[in-house]
């Protein structure tokens, strides 16, 4: 075994070898893409072999702070959230594989951009400093961009892709200049330095502070598709190739709340009574809007991106309720985060397979008789639907009840009651997939229907079986329990997430 | 043995459905699995101890961190309810033989597994849990199996209905962290969350949180106006589980949860929800009496019924609450053989009319016997068990408030009058239509016919049978809310108690 190499720097390591090697490999005549895949995944388990220890205690280390200046951190909180990468990137491959198969413009050079988003999603969970951070977002979402824009010969592809750089790098300003406003008050960008610049200093000297951090919070909005600056989300989460959007609205987003988490956590925890205000109201906003601008789509796909701002306003609910460390609170955000995005994944991945790689528009009529042309598809979808609803016994309610309880726990009770409400508008479109795909009866003209009774080829069970898999992941998620004690049940996946919090507190 | 009345049912329909059977071997299976249900439940009752605790506890770990874990127990008030779920299954059963789906059965063995659950369940979220499930077997029979605008209407049930549960899921978050802020752990259970202080306010948005969910659930007015609907367009063994077991739970939980964990405000609150009893108690009696669906009238008769429940649980009296539990038991029996009655009325005619129908009678007289038997017991004939938990009600409420115990003695004149007039227009009565054939029970119908009959005699005559196992919980519940209202009043911490 390689001795005092920290398992993590290994993994980074990993996904940048891997991600050169495709590029390179991309244009010569050795590239197919069974082999990408191959590469792909031959990466990712190595990366995973690495990173799936459980996380038994909390523990947090500088990543060779001479070399790095302290730039980088290794610690149980990243540890959680470069597993969740991986697996989440694992399983995008593998549910979209038929999709990615099939689809001719992904070529050659998508699992390069892949390989190269999950460095930079990487890098933010580490980041100890806000250039570093800044720099590790550019590097995952020019890959997003591309990745969005990859049909090139999709109008809705490129007004997607172009709608969502112009947007991202316009806000990508208001990250520079709030980081340049502390910069000039604490003279430091690093995150541990800064919290404890804060601690130290008065409350009245820190205005550049609060305003810097206002600034952060509006990039942090706009990339996490909460309202007022999230109605990007639904153009682009359309326009977006379906393994593309789930792999934006799964595992993107989840690097998004890493670095909020962090920063929030580490630095403004101490300033939380000035930003509850506007978390509280980011989250009303949020979750009233999302739910109107969901309920009006007929398209699937639209309707999954909206409920994606509707579910970023839950995780604010349970941002706002989030006081000091140690509150079941920042947990809850992680437990939520999870439990979405496997919901989210499945959900899109299904979507993808019936779409036979191509770009065809799935409305709420096209699944209408699902049930009989394939019923383990319409199980699954139904499970996904479940669980984004936050129906009992799926994970997506164990996320639902952690975040509502954490906002009663602050007392934020009306809020949680709101939350239900939106929950409750949410069962409508939920529910509406699933008396699609059971009630009614299957079109009659052969062209509406899905031809997927031809899918016979090893990507395609590879994609059915994974979509299975998940499907299963997110019952247990919900009912398991700590009796089969080999099976890490929602017990574990708390306890990680808060051995993960515990660990952001440990360098301070 | 109760995880087996649980399971049982549960993991036979998901096997089945993951492993689709024939329509034959669904059937039996599923038949055997409600009747092994029925073996248990009769295993249980002969060892079931006339004391007040809970009994047959199982107690395993599920979510440690927030105190959540498989609670579950049996007492007398919870045991009438059980039985009758286990034995009115196979009834139903044998009695919808000829439905051919098999997606049918799975849905109804799961709907009885999940109101077995939340049933038994001593935990809030293990409640809640199986509260929310038997909603999606329902879900599925009324969107598949349905008459008229199925696919409407099975939604408009699930939105009504869920949003009550989201409601009453922020009231059970609510208590769990108040119990968080007293005994510095999280607990969701039930025996464990009777001990926090609730302040008047807290007590208050507690309890409706609550309420809302149940009230819908029973229904009560004016959260009733997705009866009517609902019960023409489900099929007949939706319409069973759903009058005779889902709108008992909802009284169930009434008792269960709010009488336990809220009982200071629920004593306060009281006058106003036995006002809200008795004016459903009338409001749907008239509504009933205007009904030309057999379907829709028997949802008001029921809805009309579970108020004057209601009522009896809410005048905090021993005879109340006694009655109460065994009418609960009592109407759960005849309006569940009443309602397979109706869907076997439904295959001969293809009609549920009441116009269209009428001399019944005169071709089929064991059918009319049975079915005039059956509305009559429900409207509680002496002889009936609803006749003994109706009287049981009204001495709780003369014990109450002599105005109100007279009150409550309207609802045999209301249940007659619409009773009588459905009668004369369905099986008595001139032949609307002559040529309609109708032939009479047939041997597979009679079999699950004749046991509820029998069974509602036997409750009828010898009440105390089946009373002595229930009053001891009844007891002991009324000494120990009693005992604590008398201390909070001491306090001076409610003021407006009669």
């Amino acid at each position: 075994m390689l001795i005092n190499i920290p398992n993590s720097l290994i993994i980074l390591l990993t996904v940048l070898f891997a991600a050169l090697t495709l590029m390179l490999l991309a244009p010569t005549k050795h590239y197919t893409k069974n082999r990408g895949f191959i590469i792909s995944f031959a990466a990712l388990s190595f990366a995973l072999l690495f990173g799936i220890r459980e996380p038994t205690h909390s523990f947090a280390e500088y990543l060779y702070g001479d070399i790095f200046s302290n730039m980088l951190i290794d610690d149980t909180f990243s540890r959680l959230f470069i597993q969740l990468f991986l697996v989440g990137t694992i399983l995008t491959l593998l549910v979209g594989r038929s999709y990615i198969q099939r689809a001719n413009f992904f070529q050659a050079e998508s699992f390069s951009l892949i390989f190269f988003t999950l460095f930079g999603m990487i890098l933010m969970s580490m980041a100890n400093e806000f250039l570093t951070a800044f720099i590790a977002l550019e590097i995952s979402s020019l890959s997003i961009y591309i990745l969005i824009g990859i049909h090139r010969s999709d109008i809705k592809a490129s007004e997607a892709f172009f709608k969502y750089l112009i947007l991202g790098s316009f806000v990508g300003a208001f990250y520079l200049l709030g980081m340049m406003l502390i910069y000039a008050q604490a003279h430091t960008t690093n995150f541990i330095e800064l919290s404890r610049y804060i601690l130290a200093s008065d409350f009245q000297d820190q205005y550049l502070i609060i305003a810097g951090g206002l600034l952060l919070m509006i990039t942090i909005m706009f990339k996490i598709a909460a309202l007022p600056f999230g109605v990007w989300s639904l153009d682009v989460y359309d326009g977006a190739p379906l393994p593309i959007t789930s792999f934006m609205a799964g595992t993107f987003k989840i690097a998004i709340f890493a670095l909020t988490l962090r920063i929030f956590l580490v630095d403004y925890s101490f300033l939380v009574n000035i930003y509850d205000p506007l978390l509280v109201g980011a989250a009303v906003i949020t979750m009233v809007g999302g739910s109107f601008l969901t309920i009006t789509q007929s398209s699937i796909k639209r309707m999954l991106a909206g409920s994606s701002i509707v579910h970023s306003g839950y995780i604010l609910i349970g941002l706002a309720s989030m006081g000091i460390l140690g509150s079941t609170a920042a947990p809850s955000v992680l437990f939520y985060l999870i439990a979405y995005f496997v919901s989210a994944i499945g959900a899109f991945g299904v979507l993808s397979y019936l779409s036979l790689g191509e770009e065809k528009n799935i409305t709420y009529d096209s699944l209408k008789g699902l049930s009989k042309q394939h019923p383990v598809l319409a199980l699954t979808l139904s499970i996904f639907m479940l669980s984004l609803a936050g129906f009992p016994s799926t994970i997506g309610f164990l996320g639902k009840f952690y975040v509502f309880n954490s906002a009663i726990e602050a007392n934020y009770t009306w809020l949680a009651l709101l939350g239900a409400l939106s929950a409750f508008i949410s069962i409508y479109y939920y529910f509406k997939v699933i008396s699609m795909i059971y009630f009614y009866d299957e079109p009659k003209e052969e062209t509406a229907r899905f031809n997927i009774v031809n899918y016979k080829t090893l990507s395609d069970k590879i994609t059915l079986i994974s979509i299975v898999l998940a499907s299963m992941g997110v019952i247990w998620g919900g009912i398991g329990s700590s009796l089969l004690s080999f099976l890490p049940g929602p017990d574990a996946i708390t306890l990680a997430t808060e051995h993960a919090i515990r660990s952001l507190s440990l360098l301070l | 043995m109760l995880s087996l009345m649980i399971f049982i049912p549960i993991v036979t329909s998901i096997l089945l459905f993951v492993l689709p059977q024939s329509l034959k071997v669904t059937r039996s299976l599923s038949l055997i699995a409600s009747f092994a249900v029925m073996f248990v439940s009769f295993v249980l009752y002969s060892q079931f101890e006339a004391i007040g605790t809970m009994q047959f506890v199982e107690h395993y770990s599920w979510i440690d961190r927030y105190g959540i874990s498989y609670h579950i127990g049996i007492d007398g008030v919870s045991l009438p309810l059980a039985m009758m779920v286990a034995i009115l299954m196979p009834a139903v059963g044998i009695g919808l033989y000829h439905r051919n789906k098999t997606g049918f059965w799975l849905n109804l063995l799961l709907a009885q597994g999940g109101i077995m659950g939340a049933l038994l369940a001593l935990d809030m979220m293990l409640f809640y849990l199986f509260w929310e499930t038997m909603l999606l077997p329902i879900f599925f029979m009324i969107g598949l199996y349905g008459y008229g605008r199925k696919h409407f209407i099975s939604m408009k049930f699930t939105i009504y209905t869920i949003f009550g549960s989201l409601i009453m899921l922020i009231g059970i978050l609510f208590i769990g962290n108040i119990y968080h802020e007293q005994f510095g752990v999280y607990s969701f259970s039930l025996l464990e969350l009777q001990n926090i202080k609730l302040s008047h306010s807290e007590g208050l948005f507690a309890f409706f949180a609550f309420m809302i969910a149940f009230a819908i659930k029973v229904p009560m007015f004016p959260f009733h106006t997705w009866l009517s609907d609902t019960y023409r367009s489900a099929p007949t063994g939706a319409v069973v589980v759903m009058s005779a077991l889902m709108a008992k739970l909802g009284v169930y939980a009434i008792w269960r949860f709010l009488f336990t964990l809220f009982y200071e405000t629920s004593y306060e609150l009281a006058p106003y929800f036995i006002a809200v009893g008795l004016f459903g108690l009338i409001f749907f009696g008239i509504v009933a009496m205007h009904q030309n669906h057999l379907k829709r009238l028997f949802a008001y008769s029921s809805a009309s019924h579970l108020s004057l429940i209601v009522v009896g649980i809410f005048i905090f009296d021993i005879y109340g609450l006694l009655g109460s539990s065994y009418f609960i038991a009592a109407h759960a029996l005849s309006s569940g053989a009443l309602f397979i009655m109706v869907g076997m009325l439904y295959e001969r005619t293809h009609t549920h009319s009441m116009d269209a129908l009428g001399g019944i009678a005169e071709r089929a007289p064991l059918f009319a016997l049975l079915f005039a038997f059956l509305s009559l017991s429900i409207v509680g004939i002496p002889g009936t068990p609803g006749f003994v938990s109706e009287i049981l009600i009204v001495l709780g409420a003369f014990n109450y408030n002599i105005y109100i115990g007279l009150i409550t003695t309207t609802t045999i004149l209301v249940a007659i009058l619409f009773m009588f007039s459905m009668l004369s227009k369905t099986i008595y009565g001139p032949a609307h239509n002559p040529k309609m054939k109708f032939h009479d029970l047939k041997p597979l119908e009679l079999a699950s016919l004749i046991p509820l009959v029998l069974l509602i005699i036997v409750m009828g005559i010898f009440p105390n049978l089946f009373l002595d196992k229930i009053k001891p919980t009844a007891e002991l519940h009324i000494e120990i809310t009693s005992k604590n209202i008398t201390k909070t009043i001491e306090k001076g911490d409610v003021s407006n108690v009669n």
